[in-house]
């Protein structure tokens, strides 16, 4: 069949996308047809992205190209992808960036619709929750405590359930 | 910029450094769009981070309060959704839509009140009441549910208590001997002894309805169908099936070569295991025999039946699988080395427990022992299992919990004994009787949530 062999054919061609800001990146075809979304900008030798930009974009196309064999997700096990909170030691690394571009790139793979990167994004983020005290948490995330000493006693007993209960 | 940090001191760098940090730190569940956010809080499975993540800003508590993260944690969890503990809702089509916000249902009060039911059942919970006889009987049977926890002696007496609070409310008197089997449905209860009677009682009246004669030795094993129809088993090799409303015969179920020692009821067919190495699959309607299922090499003392498959437990250390259906024997599960007196079916899971103290997992899918437990130090008297747990009592007095994932043992449910007769157990309530310090003693424990920080 036609699909087939372009199938194959594809393995060793290049093709182009580019940023919103207009930065060129030369990849693998593999990596747009294996992503919907890439493959749908794919109409010919080049895709332009808008909406990811060029830093974005080249930090979420490394992750791409070092999973690129990796088996292709089971979509349907929604919950057995929640339950594995355990992140590779190279994703581990890779993700160990600055929170903006962290934040970036679980906007990105949303846009992209690369739901394994995404799923790792978002562990990280909840790896970073866990565990904490109300006081980590807003140190961790740059937040303000905007509750009234009322309203702060209120929460703490509506909470003393999760704290007394193992 | 570089030169410029290059020429500071370290207490300028200090300063700068914490000036500029907060700034590259982002709020990312307010910041990321709500789906992401609460994307997010899917990854997190323990309540007490959630709950203190709550108690950050007003945005976090708000999308905290999301139940979408709560009825994923009561999925993660296991909590599913009852009845029996969920308020009553009206039917409603679009119940998981957000127009259902406005219903009185919450996840996360749902997922709380589990949570602690849970914990108390691993740590905590409280004896409700403590029943200590003054004579010695034998428990024979019990059953725990609706509205009553009823308790066969073999002195006779049959004694009902209210399951709400564990209060004794009356006992029935009348049989002749002991009391073997019971089963009750609403206030409608009948039991079998050593009288060779089947006896229907009203329990709200205390009323014996009737006393039906015909098996001519120890009524062994009963079950209801509903509250219309009975099936009892006895010593005598037979089986009859009663019209318990009518109080008459219905049919005869002859064919066993000796002691119908238990039965289970599907729909219109009764399966019975008896001391003549064979069960038999009976339509009720008919009385006609549909299958013998041959193979055990000893008496069969227990029997599981969910209307598709039948599991037999034997003196002859096995349990064995079969097809309601064909009659055929599908699998012969090997393991104890002891008489197989306790059997549980559910789904796929099958727990057995044995004269040689073990308890075992089996997945009937393929028939193989998941877990071996070593329970006890004695015969396994009764067990229980559901999607969490198995608690299981033995010969030794003791009354265990037990992870039914990992096989692994909680902890103790209640002060040993000589020996536990029977245990039964529901969502927030469990009922064990044992013999302590030569006294009979029922202890109903609680488990649930008491609701006094609101």
């Amino acid at each position: 069949m036609d699909n087939g062999t372009s199938n194959n054919d594809s393995e060793n061609e290049i093709i182009t996308l580019k940023s919103c800001d207009g930065i060129e990146f030369h990849i693998d075809a593999r990596i747009a047809n294996r992503y919907t979304l890439l493959n749908n900008w794919n109409g010919g030798e080049s895709a332009c992205i808008p909406n990811v930009n060029g830093k974005v974009l080249e930090k979420v196309l490394e992750w791409c190209e070092h999973h690129i064999n990796d088996p292709q997700p089971n979509c349907g096990d929604d919950d057995s992808r929640r339950r594995n909170t355990v992140i590779e030691e190279w994703d581990e690394n890779f993700l160990n960036c600055d929170q903006d571009m962290l934040f970036e790139i679980i906007l990105a793979a949303n846009y992209l619709d690369i739901t394994p990167l995404l799923d790792l994004g978002c562990k990280t983020v909840a790896n970073m929750v866990k565990g904490k005290s109300p006081e980590e948490l807003r140190s961790t995330f740059n937040l303000v405590n905007d509750f009234t000493p009322e309203e702060e006693e209120q929460i703490r007993k509506e909470n003393e359930w999760a704290e007394d209960y193992q | 910029l570089a030169e410029l940090l290059n020429s500071c001191n370290t207490e300028q760098l200090v300063f700068v450094s914490n000036f500029i940090s907060p700034r590259l730190k982002r709020d990312f569940l307010k910041d990321l769009p709500i789906e992401l956010s609460l994307h997010i809080l899917s990854f997190i499975n323990d309540p007490k981070t959630l709950s203190r993540a709550s108690s950050v800003s007003k945005f976090w508590r708000s999308l905290l309060n999301d139940e979408f993260t709560w009825k994923n944690l009561c999925v993660r969890h296991h909590f599913r959704r009852r009845s029996s503990i969920a308020p009553v809702l009206p039917p409603s089509p679009t119940f998981e839509s957000p127009a259902s916000k406005c219903s009185k249902f919450s996840y996360k009060d749902h997922f709380r009140r589990r949570y602690i039911v849970e914990s108390n059942w691993k740590h905590g919970g409280r004896t409700l009441v403590t029943h200590i006889s003054p004579d010695s009987g034998v428990v024979t049977s019990l059953q725990m549910c609706q509205n009553y926890i009823v308790v066969g002696m073999d002195n006779k007496k049959i004694h009902i208590f209210d399951v709400s609070d564990g209060h004794y409310i009356k006992t029935l008197t009348g049989h002749e001997g002991g009391v073997w089997a019971l089963q009750y449905i609403d206030e409608v209860l009948v039991s079998g002894g050593c009288d060779r009677e089947v006896r229907v009682w009203d329990i709200i009246t205390a009323e014996c309805k009737y006393v039906l004669h015909g098996h001519t030795s120890t009524v062994r094993s009963l079950k209801m169908k509903d509250k219309t129809i009975a099936v009892s088993g006895s010593r005598d090799a037979t089986l009859r099936v009663w019209n318990i409303e009518e109080g008459r015969l219905l049919h005869l179920l002859a064919g066993h070569q000796a002691s119908v020692r238990c039965m289970e009821i599907y729909d219109d067919v009764v399966v019975s295991g008896s001391y003549d190495c064979t069960a038999r699959v009976w339509n009720i309607v008919t009385g006609e025999c549909l299958h013998i299922l041959q193979g055990h090499y000893s008496q069969i003392y227990s029997i599981a039946f969910d209307g598709d498959k039948i599991v037999t437990g034997s003196l002859d250390s096995t349990a064995r699988v079969w097809s309601r259906q064909t009659g055929f024997c599908l699998g012969v599960l090997q393991g104890h080395t002891s008489l197989v007196g306790q059997l549980q079916l559910h789904g796929s899971i099958l727990v057995t427990g044995g004269s040689d103290g073990a308890i075992r997992i089996w997945d009937l899918e393929t028939n193989r022992c998941v877990q071996n437990i070593a329970a006890h130090d004695n015969s396994v008297t009764c067990l229980q299992f559901d999607e969490k747990r198995i608690v299981s009592g033995g010969n030794d007095g003791h009354i265990k919990l037990w992870d039914i994932e990992t096989g692994e043992f909680i902890r103790e449910m209640t002060t040993s004994g000589n020996a536990v007769w029977r245990l039964a157990f529901q969502e927030t309530k469990a009922v064990v009787l044992l013999q302590r310090e030569g006294k009979t003693v029922m202890e109903v424990l609680d488990f649930d949530a008491l609701e006094t920080q609101n």
